[in-house]
């Protein structure tokens, strides 16, 4: 067991693998739980695939996959708000198709490349074990802006998010407001990628907010319980990941393996609070 | 142009075009009802909730078909479970099974020494290695589902309009959805030898929302739809052979491009109405 504590924080790649997951599993914490309020999951999931291509030209041509993610990511918010305002076109068709079109870009230009798979598959799931102290420095920044800037209009997300319409008579500029929450979540997915891939992105964001959802009524504490599952949850995948490659000679996907662990983890939740209520309610009616 | 010839003249790019092409109808009707029913969100959940089943499927030897679709109504009842039980609404409850599922896949498919090749067949598909057997499957499943949803097209309707008012009428609503469930995901399990698990969900709802843009009769939309799809991947298999770039890609390109062209072209002749910010 010592060996599974102390072991893994010895290889350095380990160590800045789990402090990313740590810092990924705060800012999707601060981000999930207003994405759940909000109802805004399939964004999230929208988002970390219309910046497949982004990343897709950027390793291509060899600039900086952050600032191919952020270009992708910004245009396709600005093109989702643009699109929503046609008449027979809903939220959910809009981002069907940039979803669509976007990654269907991204598997076109990396299909020129020789060595296409692998290519492929690194940007997919993304290499938690190849972060480096710049990307450690860069997930910090981008996750503190997020968090600055939800904090700053925290209210006005929550007032919105629980009563539309009296957000909007109470004079707040809702379509700003979004345009700005839409950005939030597109930088989170965006921190998100190169660690875990523009397809288990979402994982970080959704999954310990979900699982926080079902233990807690109030905002506030359910944003703690989500990052305390994320960084957990994550360390724990990464050990078992570790583990797995060391001590049993299986290969399993690092990314991968925290995102099982975090799905796990909600599924117990799911099923505890179940039993819970049905116990909780047998008890009322005697 | 020769390029495009010699394609022609080779039978696994015919195959190949004629598993495309069926693809595209199918998937074209069937994605009118994905795109009445707001139902996106739960194509591209079930796009990746079939791969484990189509990962575990191809390591044990069994049929790609079989093992998504299962592993599709596996999950497709854990959201309902889930959904039932009022704690989570659907869509926070889609997305943990689909982030999930998607890791299970990728989890199991790391341990094998070919994962990366395997990967990318599953993930972009590769509809120049369709079987006879494929194709046979393609269309057997189309007949089925287009004659099903042919059969009940009246009471499908209702049902998306004006849910309460069906159960009103006596109509079973519960079975009619979950039947419908099952012929989206059926679907999606056909198209992913064409297009992949990534880019099925494409043309589920491009072809289906590029021909909402022209009517607002269902009918003819479905009848556009099927076009489209059709269109769609005759176009891009051809672009596929031209600049030799990935098949399942370019199908959903030429997809992308008919949407485009066809919301420029309907933005000139109508007056846009000011949609109020939702």
């Amino acid at each position: 067991m010592r060996d599974l504590i102390v072991e893994p924080w010895r290889a350095p790649f380990m160590r800045r693998a789990i402090l990313e997951v740590a810092l990924l599993g705060l800012l999707g914490a601060v981000v999930g739980v207003h994405v759940l309020l909000r109802r805004r999951a399939f964004l999230t999931e929208v988002v970390q695939h219309t910046v497949f291509p982004g990343i897709a030209i950027a390793f291509a041509f060899g600039y900086s996959l952050l600032l191919g993610a952020l270009v992708t990511g910004l245009a396709s918010v600005l093109l989702l708000a643009a699109l929503g305002r046609r008449r027979r076109i809903d939220s959910d068709a809009a981002m069907a198709v940039l979803f669509a079109v976007f990654l269907a870009v991204g598997v076109v230009v990396v299909s020129r490349r020789h060595g296409f798979q692998a290519d492929l598959t690194s940007l997919l799931f993304g290499r938690i074990l190849a972060v480096d102290d710049r990307q450690l420095i860069e997930t910090l920044v981008i996750a503190s802006a997020c968090i600055v800037a939800v904090a700053i209009v925290h209210k006005e997300l929550v007032m919105r998010a629980f009563d539309p319409a009296g957000a909007e008579a109470m004079g707040y500029p809702l379509t700003r407001l979004d345009l700005l929450f839409d950005i939030v979540v597109a930088l989170a997915v965006v921190a998100g990628i190169r660690a875990m891939g523009t397809v288990l992105a979402v994982a970080l964001i959704v999954t310990p907010a979900a699982t926080a959802r079902l233990v807690c009524r109030r905002i506030g504490p359910s944003m703690v319980v989500a990052a305390l599952i994320g960084a957990i949850g994550g360390w724990l995948g990464l050990v078992i990941a570790w583990d797995a490659s060391v001590n049993h000679d299986v290969r399993l996907a690092p990314g991968a393996s925290v995102v099982v662990v975090l799905t796990a983890v909600f599924v117990i939740v799911a099923i505890g609070t179940a039993i819970a209520r049905k116990l909780m309610v047998r008890g009322a009616a005697r | 142009m020769s390029r495009l010839a010699d394609a022609f003249a080779s039978p696994l790019f015919r195959r190949a075009m004629l598993e495309a092409v069926l693809v595209g109808v199918i998937a074209g009707v069937v994605g009118v009802h994905v795109v009445l029913r707001r139902l996106p969100f739960f194509v591209a959940a079930m796009s990746h909730a079939t791969f484990p089943g189509i990962v575990i499927a191809s390591t044990i030897g069994l049929s790609l078909f079989l093992g998504g679709a299962v592993f599709g109504l596996v999950v497709v009842g854990a959201v309902l479970a889930l959904g039932a039980k009022k704690a989570l609404d659907n869509t926070a409850a889609i997305a943990v099974v689909l982030a999930g599922s998607f890791a299970l896949g990728m989890l199991i498919l790391s341990t094998r020494p070919s994962a990366s090749r395997d990967l990318s067949q599953i993930l972009v598909g590769s509809v120049l290695t369709v079987t006879r057997a494929d194709v046979v499957t393609t269309i057997t499943v189309g007949v089925v589902v287009l004659g099903v949803l042919g059969a009940l097209h009246k009471e499908l309707l209702l049902g998306a309009f004006d849910p309460a008012g069906a159960a009103a009428l006596g109509y079973p609503v519960g079975v009619l959805d979950g039947l419908l469930l099952v012929a989206v995901t059926v679907t999606l399990v056909v198209a992913v030898p064409a297009v992949g698990t990534l880019l099925a969900i494409a043309l589920l709802t491009v072809p289906a929302l590029t021909a909402r843009l022209w009517t607002d009769r269902l009918g003819p939309t479905m009848g556009l739809a099927a076009a489209f799809g059709a269109l769609s991947a005759f176009g891009g298999l051809c672009a596929a052979a031209l600049w030799r770039i990935a098949a399942g890609g370019a199908i959903v390109l030429a997809a992308g491009t008919l949407f485009a062209v066809s919301l420029a072209a309907t933005s000139w002749h109508r007056p846009r109405l000011a949609a109020p910010a939702s």
